[in-house]
């Protein structure tokens, strides 16, 4: 049972991965939109846990806070909206579903083999970590945040303003969209 | 440790599961979704590669690309509530304003 646990404890990431994909599947599969939704939303969180295995705890939170805590409920909001029972789905998959799908599968085939082929060295020894004289006194957790502003801000500063205009007129852009238009 | 290419490989099965989901499925909002998820994918891929080369720029890439996945969704949105308004359907077969 020991072994067992200890051998689950090694290859967490493989588990959240599949139950990540388990919940994708659940999200292109179900009838109900809402029940898709929910499928999606159990999908981020699992992709959340996986960003933890991988030692970016920054990014899992964030990923939990704008995916679960915002994008799924803006999802939630439309389907409510929208998805009303009185137009039922007149059928649910598209009608070349039989020739796409063979055809996923087989780019997942050629994927699968050229990973399989391909082998990538083994893990960097320390996850990202501040320099000493930096990191004294902080948790793992505040290195990995401090690490990810100092690569953002001296790296990626130019994108990262580009990003804050972009969010500016897609919000700006977002209402104009939704707006009602009034008859005057 | 999971070596690189589990990772590599879970996300190209979550990839390839949104590809699916935009080839086959006729519901606007649940196309959008599989948008989120391919895009979910390719930041799996990034975090793994930051990991495994012990870089930061990896991580810091991957949060970008999720403020942009947020615009996304935002205007994706907004514009299924614009079709929805106007055409009364959300079916990507009945959108067919420009087929000729």
């Amino acid at each position: 049972m020991n072994a067992l646990f200890s051998t689950i404890g090694q290859n967490l990431f493989l588990v959240f991965g599949l139950l990540a994909c388990a919940g994708a599947a659940v999200m292109i599969l179900s009838t109900s939109a809402v029940h898709s939704v929910l499928g999606f939303l159990f999908s981020m969180i699992m992709v959340a846990a996986c960003f933890l295995c991988l030692h970016a705890e920054f990014l899992g939170m964030a990923q939990l806070l704008v995916y679960a805590g915002g994008i799924v409920v803006l999802f939630l909001f439309v389907v409510m909206l929208v998805e009303l029972t009185k137009y039922k789905e007149k059928s649910l998959f598209t009608t070349q579903f039989k020739w796409s799908l063979p055809l996923v599968l087989i780019a997942l085939g050629i994927f699968a083999v050229t990973l399989k082929s391909n082998l990538f060295g083994p893990a960097a020894p320390v996850a990202l970590s501040l320099s000493p004289d930096l990191a004294q006194g902080l948790s793992a957790t505040a290195q990995n945040a401090q690490m990810v502003s100092r690569g953002l801000f001296a790296g990626f500063l130019l994108p990262l303003e580009i990003l804050s205009v972009i969010l500016l007129v897609a919000l700006v852009g977002a209402l104009v969209l939704a707006k009602s238009e009034r008859v005057s | 440790m999971i070596s690189l290419n589990t990772v590599l490989f879970i996300s190209s099965l979550m990839f390839f599961i949104g590809v699916a989901g935009v080839l086959i499925r006729r519901n606007l909002l649940i196309i959008l979704m599989s948008v989120e998820l391919m895009l979910n994918a390719a930041n799996l891929n990034l975090i793994a590669f930051a990991r495994y080369s012990g870089t930061v720029e990896g991580q810091a890439f991957a949060l970008l690309v999720m403020g942009f996945a947020a615009a996304e969704v935002a205007i994706g949105l907004a514009l299924a509530v614009a079709l929805y308004r106007r055409k009364d359907t959300v079916q990507a077969d009945d959108i067919n304003l420009l087929n000729g």
